[in-house]
């Protein structure tokens, strides 16, 4: 188990670096990291089944100037690791799986407030470098950079590590703690979930144009499996 | 003195990938574009450290833009530092430049690469994901990175061609026709993903009125949605209402 979490520790650094620091080639999106993490916990499925959900939810937040959206990255490497952890044990039916994903928002929010922090002393990291080239230093440009990225990677590691063990704990031991009744009740929410999801592409996406493609593709298919389930 | 040499061109081009590593609230991403022009500064200016350091100076001042976008402005700031070196042009021109460009750039970039070919390459992603997760990852990454990476090669080479090459380029790349077509495949993979849920959800039911009545639903919540997210109401929010719905279940 330990390591593992040194696994997922690793990889979310390189996952919170992609984010903002470095790259962004996209290895920081929910479906990948919540499938690789449930991938090192044993459940690749488990981990994509949670991740294609996360993917959607919080397109809609651009990261617009000094904007931050919430983390889902933080949030996926949470959904990745219970979601597997829950498939080895109580298994992943669909009440836990609307209580992984709803359990995850709180630490997309921590996970944000974590980046305004890094954030806050890159300020100083630049402050101070850009003293030292007052003073004909021009290393510090790169010193400084490397402790900005160093910051981030950090940061990325200590939360991989956080939400990962907390995501590992509630499937381990809150989630069995409810009865079927509960589990079944719980279930009831799961189809808000995508469609928030779905409502967050559609916020994205939206033109005049769009508008009426977006509802007229989502009667069709409807319309389609309705017909294919009807002709057996 | 001749052209950059292709060895710091590269070393600049790569650099380019850390121009948020240092991203703060005062200056953004200065040190990010400070730390990517450096080697170009370092081979200009040999041998002259005064006119170096101010150099360097210029490019430690506020600037923030789409990462993506930031290769156009970072090959023509190259090509213009290459000027003020051989003492044709007025240094103040690279700080006019940059600031003029970097706000439309980002504007541009915002819209085109988190406004639409992320949303689009994200859905159609998590569609594949009920195929085979890999293969949904597979879509996310290369949707996503064909257009990102090539617009990093092509707006870095353009930028290193000139401010007019670099105008040109984004004139000729037509970003306004690329992110509305983006947006309309995001649009059909949201409303087929939409089509599907519904559809999942409509079969626990069973009758074909009551699958309707699901699917007007539906299309009711998605809507309902999308108004609360343009009066800015974040995902957050909205789940963390579902979550205090759940906890009340499970209180029970």
């Amino acid at each position: 188990m330990a390591m593992q979490f040194l696994l997922v520790a690793a990889f979310g650094g390189v996952c919170y670096l992609d984010r903002t620091a470095a790259f962004q080639v996209m290895l920081h999106r929910p479906l990948v990291v919540a499938s690789v993490v449930g991938a090192i916990f044993g459940d690749l499925a488990a981990g994509a089944q949670v991740g294609a959900v996360l993917e959607l939810f919080y397109l809609v937040r651009l990261p617009v100037g000094a904007s931050i959206p919430p983390d889902d990255t933080g949030a996926a490497v949470f959904g990745g690791a219970a979601a597997a952890a829950a498939s080895s044990s109580i298994g992943l039916e669909p009440g836990n799986l609307a209580a992984i994903l709803l359990l995850s928002v709180p630490c997309a929010e921590i996970g944000k407030v974590a980046d305004r922090f890094v954030r806050r002393m890159n300020g100083r990291i630049a402050d101070l470098t850009v003293d030292l080239v007052d003073r004909e230093n021009s290393r510090a440009v790169e010193n400084g950079l490397m402790a900005g990225i160093t910051l981030f990677g950090v940061f990325g590691m200590m939360l991989a590590l956080l939400f990962s063990g907390i995501g590992v704990s509630m499937a381990r031991f809150l989630l069995p703690r409810f009865g079927p009744e509960s589990h079944f009740q719980f279930a009831a929410l799961l189809p808000a979930l995508p469609l928030l999801g779905a409502a967050s592409v559609f916020s994205c996406s939206r033109t005049e144009r769009t508008s009426p493609v977006f509802y007229l593709t989502m009667g069709c298919v409807f319309a389609a499996i309705f017909f294919f389930r009807w002709l057996g | 003195m001749g052209g950059i040499p292709l060895h710091v061109r590269r070393k600049v081009w790569l650099r380019q990938f850390l121009v948020q590593g240092c991203w703060n609230y005062e200056g953004m991403q200065n040190l990010g574009f400070a730390y990517s022009i450096l080697p170009a500064l370092r081979d200009r200016y040999e041998g002259r450290p005064e006119e170096f350091s101010r150099a360097l100076k210029r490019h430690l001042e506020f600037f923030n833009t789409h990462p993506a976008m930031a290769a156009v402005i970072l090959g023509a700031a190259i090509r213009l530092e290459e000027r003020v070196a051989g003492g044709e042009a007025d240094p103040r021109a690279i700080g006019t430049f940059k600031v003029g460009l970097m706000g439309s750039l980002g504007a541009i970039g915002d819209s085109y690469f988190w406004g639409a070919l992320k949303p689009m390459a994200s859905v159609a992603g998590a569609i594949l994901t009920f195929v085979h997760p890999v293969l949904g990852i597979a879509t996310l990454l290369i949707l996503y990175n064909v257009a990102h990476l090539a617009l990093r090669y092509r707006g870095f080479a353009a930028g290193m061609g000139g401010e007019e090459s670099a105008v040109r380029f984004l004139k000729e790349e037509g970003f306004a026709g690329k992110t509305e077509n983006r947006k309309m495949i995001a649009a059909i993979l949201g409303g087929a993903y939409a089509g599907v849920v519904a559809s999942h959800t409509a079969y626990w039911f069973g009758g074909a009125w009551l699958e309707l009545g699901v699917f007007l639903v539906a299309a009711m919540a998605v809507h309902l949605i999308t108004v609360l997210f343009r009066k800015a109401v974040s995902p957050s929010e909205v789940l963390l209402l579902l979550l205090i719905i759940g906890t009340l279940i499970l209180w029970q």
